[in-house]
């Protein structure tokens, strides 16, 4: 789902393209490492093989059918840092070429498909992707990153205060679960065929403990459920920062520069919303540091 | 196909087309702010802005109304939303993301259409956007009807060889078994391609014809073309 310009609201879009930009900063780093500029043209390619990837058609049920979406498979083929690479580069051709997905509204694509899309999809393989759990392991990252890249989208566009319906919400939510469940299958089948046909296009899985994939991987879905719910309702995350009062602390230090010129534009509603939502995130986010810590902790002692 | 178009319109040459990317990417930037940040009189607004980008269209002596036209491709997707909207009893916000998703991709559509992706992705390259990324990028749109027409051939191939079947777990097993063919072709073609690049002495860097450099027309340009927008929006738009 790419979101076009005019449908996020100014602190949305800012942050995403503050977050977007370092982070494809350090994967392009990352993606480079080791490998001079050998890897441009593989990247370059298998960017323009998942465009191309929309012709083929998988069969779903009477007159419909889906396609495969990739970003899974780029990171199993290619490894998370080129894969997110590879995401980008796409989302910027689309934004850019196709008219598909917004230049201002690029980091929060880039942010939903190409990192958090990327990354959810390389945890279960690169945890359980070894041993006899290889198959359900593709199969959950690649309809873990069709789903979670949704959840990351709606949670944007509800937190830019659109209007949607529980019900369209609801259809919405729906169809995003078919489609993610058509994408493991699809990623499933074609990783399946590429190992039949030339194993070495497959990157092997680090392997690592259970439980640390477990934790890892409950830690992504509390997120994205978090986010999601908190945004879809602001009021009790919003109740909660009031209490603590980090609503007029974060009005405060966003109006005052800014009291002169539109005090009006950063005032009331959606300030509010935006900082519960901000606050929300960072609150899973530092949920999520602390149980991966622990969860480190564990392993070595 | 419609790529064909667009690298057609962004070779031709006018005003519009001469002026230094960098300045382009920058007054885009300044537009689409501008149209983000417009809440209150969208009804006098919005036409005004969509004047600006037909004044740029015919300025870069480009069909006005084949690229409009174009730029419709979004309405599909805010389609959607706004009839959500407007369900939720809110048709401003409705008219607003329909008409701000079309304004803003009518005015990517004219930075694209009078800048060849080359010199835009240096442009933005000079603007601070990672080498690699805009080099990978390159690529992709170097290769992307390549593999495209690959694919096309490939399901064609495969329909002629009995692929519409009836059983629906073959026929999804055949498209899977397609789909890794095309990415191990791709692959191949990848290394392939990376070697004839490296016998010919590519140093990770697309080298233009000419180094783009700014000039007095392209601050002359810059000028109006940001200041245009936010002028009417200060003017008309109001505090919120």
């Amino acid at each position: 789902m790419h979101i076009p310009d005019g449908f996020l609201s100014t602190p949305v879009w800012t942050a995403m393209n503050i977050a977007a930009a370092p982070a494809v900063g350090v994967m392009a780093r990352r993606a480079q490492r080791g490998f001079d500029h050998e890897r441009i043209p593989l990247l370059g390619v298998m960017g323009a093989f998942v465009f191309a990837a929309q012709m083929i058609n998988f069969p779903v049920a009477v007159g419909a059918s889906g396609h495969l979406l990739g970003g899974a498979l780029l990171a199993y083929t290619l490894g998370p840092a080129a894969a997110a690479v590879t995401m980008t580069a796409i989302l910027a051709i689309q934004a850019l070429v196709f008219q598909d997905g917004g230049i201002l509204a690029l980091g929060a694509n880039v942010v939903n498909m190409a990192l958090l899309g990327v990354l959810v999809a390389w945890l279960p393989y690169r945890w359980w992707g070894a041993g006899r759990w290889r198959r359900p392991a593709i199969f959950l990252g690649a309809a873990l990153s069709v789903m979670v890249s949704a959840a990351a989208a709606i949670s944007q566009l509800l937190l830019s205060g659109i209007p949607m319906p529980e019900a369209i919400l609801g259809v919405s939510l729906g169809v995003f679960a078919v489609s993610a469940l058509l994408e493991g299958a699809i990623t499933v089948a074609v990783a399946g065929a590429l190992e039949t046909m030339q194993p070495d296009l497959l990157r092997k899985p680090a392997g690592g403990s259970f439980a640390v994939g477990a934790l890892a991987g409950g830690a992504v879905l509390l997120a994205v459920v978090g986010v999601l719910f908190a945004s879809a309702r602001p009021d009790g995350l919003e109740r909660l920062a009031e209490d603590i009062g980090i609503s007029e602390q974060a009005s405060a230090l966003v109006a005052t520069p800014l009291a002169d010129y539109e005090a009006a534009f950063f005032e009331g509603e959606w300030l509010r919303k935006a900082a519960a939502g901000i606050t929300g995130l960072l609150l899973i986010f530092g949920a999520c540091v602390a149980w991966g810590r622990f969860a480190a902790r564990k392993r070595s002692a | 196909m419609r790529h064909a178009v667009l690298d057609e319109w962004s070779r031709r040459s006018s005003p519009l087309h001469r002026r230094d990317a960098r300045v382009k990417i920058a007054a885009l930037l300044v537009f689409l702010v501008t149209v983000a940040i417009t809440q209150a009189n969208f009804a006098l607004l919005g036409p005004l802005y969509l004047a600006l980008v037909a004044a740029g269209f015919l300025w870069a002596r480009l069909p006005l109304g084949g690229a409009l036209g174009r730029a419709t491709v979004v309405l599909p997707f805010s389609a959607v939303f706004a009839g959500a909207a407007a369900l939720a009893g809110d048709p401003h916000r409705a008219v607003l993301l329909a008409a701000k998703s079309y304004l803003s991709a009518a005015a990517v559509l004219l930075l694209v259409a009078t800048t060849p992706l080359p010199s835009l992705l240096r442009g933005f390259e000079g603007l601070g956007a990672p080498r690699f990324l805009l080099t990978v990028a390159q690529f992709l749109y170097r290769y992307l009807f390549v593999i495209w027409e690959e694919a096309l051939e490939m399901r064609l191939a495969a329909a002629s060889r009995g692929g519409a079947g009836r059983n629906r777990g073959a026929r999804f097993q055949a498209a899977a078994g397609l789909l890794a063919v095309l990415f191990a072709r791709s692959h191949a073609r990848a290394t392939d391609i990376h070697r004839a690049m490296l016998a010919r002495g590519f140093n990770g860097r697309f080298e233009l014809l000419e180094e783009p450099c700014l000039r007095a027309a392209d601050a002359l340009f810059l000028l109006p073309a940001a200041a245009l927008p936010l002028a009417l929006r200060l003017a008309l738009g109001g505090a919120a």
